[in-house]
């Protein structure tokens, strides 16, 4: 059943800005959907919607059976939502702003209580649950706020970029943990810039970019949809433009070459299939044309190639570092 | 959950708030106390001026004080508001299921118990050092309440400020521009017959003139209806244009 089902949805800001261009998928019950996309590919601007947050310019988006601007309130009670920018309030400790958040989802003071309490053990924070969230780590103050998505157990969570600004060791544990909510029975809709998390966390994941979905379907679908393994030649550094086209050119002579892409850096990219067994047949089409690769190295598919494949450049990541203060509204950065 | 509910809940916290940052605490507090202090020692000569009938400076003074207490207090809210904004606290409450005027509502009425607080504590340290209650208790309860729902009006014109730029300088400083002419220009340090007389005009039009004459009239005189009517209406309407202006720039804001 999808618990999710967004239709031609478009978000335009003001100044003709188009954040979301007409996309529509569906996230299943009980999956974990990737979204995966560059820094200000529409991601943060489609959860946005999701959760009622933003109001989408056109197309339509429903959530576990209500439509998000029709019934935002019935939205809001089943879904729990971590922001990119993490929402804590400082002067409170993290037992009060957790309980806080139970008491506005509906819980009585008791509930609310005892969820605090069996959520701060989970996020093994219950040391410091009576200091003021103001002096917790960065690290803390994202495990509570994703512990606040959840103190009113909704059945969809929505993840904006969770493990942006963790370090590689709270990133895997973070993951280690949505997999075990994930067996829980929640549904996890999470957006993300890194091809790792999309690859090893998400069952199904759709690739967004400037603004439109270009991919869509499990990670082993759409590796396997690059068709082959990447031999990837690197030129002299100072190669001109010139002798990568030439060199393109000559590769893509080569018998059921998939594709050939020229990057930034000097960088030529072929696919072919079964690339092992013909990395000799370039070698020599390059020998031919009297190039001399800096490197040559071979790959199986990744979620990298994959992304190149539909946009047509390779997905860079941009640490964002993690705000303490951000502004609002127009102000606020979207991506 | 009904509104009052999600409302009540968003007063604890923001009441909660308040209380956890002693420093703030310490000086919502103390300042009140201190103008108290300078204002009727500095002005305390006053008394002795053909025209002042008042039985010294100081019983005159303490009605000025606390309505003073409410501006400034009220003008505070709207920089609460803008680290709600900063701290990403709106966009969480703007997520839950929850009223969005609620969020209003609980930010109000957490102005209005901080005030009433701050009003409690200056009328008593005024009994303290010999301000006589014409009204008694009962008074002192009416000089409360004008001064929490005075201040929740105000309150309104802070978070317009605060949901218009965003911006907690700008908060502040519209706060603290707008208070003093405010203030100056009322019978709040002067009675009115010893008032310029274009001050005397403007003073008219002045909302906490009537504010204050009701307190001075609890304080000095007794229970002189007409004058506590008057400042509830004016209180009324000045609430009713600026909550409702901060309901529309909240509306906008989170759009």
């Amino acid at each position: 059943m999808a618990l999710i089902e967004v239709r031609n949805l478009v978000k335009v800001y003001a100044k003709d800005v188009v954040a979301v261009d007409d996309i529509s998928f569906d996230v299943i019950e009980g999956e974990i959907f990737g979204f995966l996309g560059p820094n200000g590919a529409g991601k943060t601007t489609t959860i946005r919607v999701l959760v009622t947050r933003l109001e989408p310019t056109g197309g339509r988006a429903v959530v576990d059976g209500f439509e998000v601007t029709e019934a935002p309130t019935e939205v809001r009670r089943r879904i729990g939502y971590a922001a990119q920018f993490i929402g804590i309030d400082d002067d409170l400790t993290g037992r009060e702003n957790l309980i806080l958040q139970g008491r506005l989802h509906g819980l009585s003071a008791k509930a609310a209580a005892s969820e605090a309490d069996h959520l701060l053990g989970v996020i093994d924070l219950t040391q410091s649950a009576d200091r003021r969230a103001g002096t917790y780590s960065g690290g803390m103050r994202k495990r509570l706020d994703l512990a606040e998505a959840l103190v009113h157990r909704p059945r969809l969570l929505f993840l904006d970029e969770p493990t942006t600004g963790l370090d590689p060791q709270n990133r895997k544990a973070l993951w280690v943990y949505l997999r075990a909510l994930n067996d829980e029975g929640i549904t996890i809709f999470l957006t993300t810039q890194y091809l790792e998390e999309a690859d090893t966390l998400a069952d199904r994941l759709a690739i967004i970019d400037h603004g439109k979905l270009v991919a869509e379907g499990t990670p082993a679908e759409l590796k396997a949809g690059v068709g082959g393994d990447a031999i990837t030649v690197t030129l002299a550094p100072d190669a001109a433009e010139s002798e990568k086209a030439m060199v393109a050119e000559a590769l893509r002579s080569i018998g059921d070459v998939i594709d050939v892409q020229t990057l930034e850096g000097s960088v030529v990219v072929v696919y072919l299939a079964d690339g092992g067994s013909r990395i000799s047949e370039v070698v020599r089409t390059l020998d031919a044309k009297g190039v001399t690769p800096s490197r040559l190295a071979m790959s199986e598919p990744t979620l990298d190639e994959v992304f190149l494949q539909h946009t047509g450049e390779r997905l860079r990541v941009e640490e964002v570092k993690q705000q303490r203060r951000v502004g609002f509204g127009g102000r606020k950065r979207r991506s | 959950m009904t509104a009052l509910t999600e409302t009540l809940i968003l007063w604890r916290r923001n009441t909660l708030k308040t209380i956890r940052v002693p420093t703030v605490l310490f000086f919502a507090l103390f300042q009140p106390l201190l103008f108290l202090f300078l204002f009727s020692q500095v002005f305390s000569s006053l008394a002795n001026l053909p025209g002042f009938q008042y039985d010294s400076y100081l019983q005159f003074l303490v009605p000025s004080i606390v309505a003073f207490t409410a501006l400034n207090s009220a003008f505070s809210s709207g920089m609460q508001t803008v680290t709600d904004m900063e701290d990403g606290m709106l966009d969480k409450f703007l997520i839950d299921p929850i009223h969005r005027l609620s969020i209003m509502g609980g930010r109000i009425l957490a102005d209005g118990t901080r005030i009433t607080a701050q009003a409690l504590l200056i009328i008593g340290v005024s009994m303290l050092i010999g301000t006589n209650y014409a009204t008694g208790v009962l008074g002192i309860f009416v000089i409360t309440a004008l001064a929490a729902l005075f201040g929740m009006a105000w309150a309104g014109l802070s978070n317009i400020v605060a949901l218009r730029t965003g911006n907690a300088e700008a908060t502040m400083i519209v706060g603290i521009t707008i208070t003093f002419p405010i203030l100056f220009l009322s019978t709040a340090f002067m009675p009115e017959l010893l008032l310029p007389d274009w001050l005397e005009v403007v003073a008219k039009f002045n909302p906490i003139t009537y504010v204050i004459e009701a307190m001075r009239s609890l304080v000095n005189e007794g229970w002189v209806w007409e004058d506590i009517l008057v400042a509830l209406l004016v209180i009324l309407v000045l609430g009713a244009v600026l909550l409702t202006g901060a309901v529309r720039a909240f509306r906008k804001a989170v759009s």
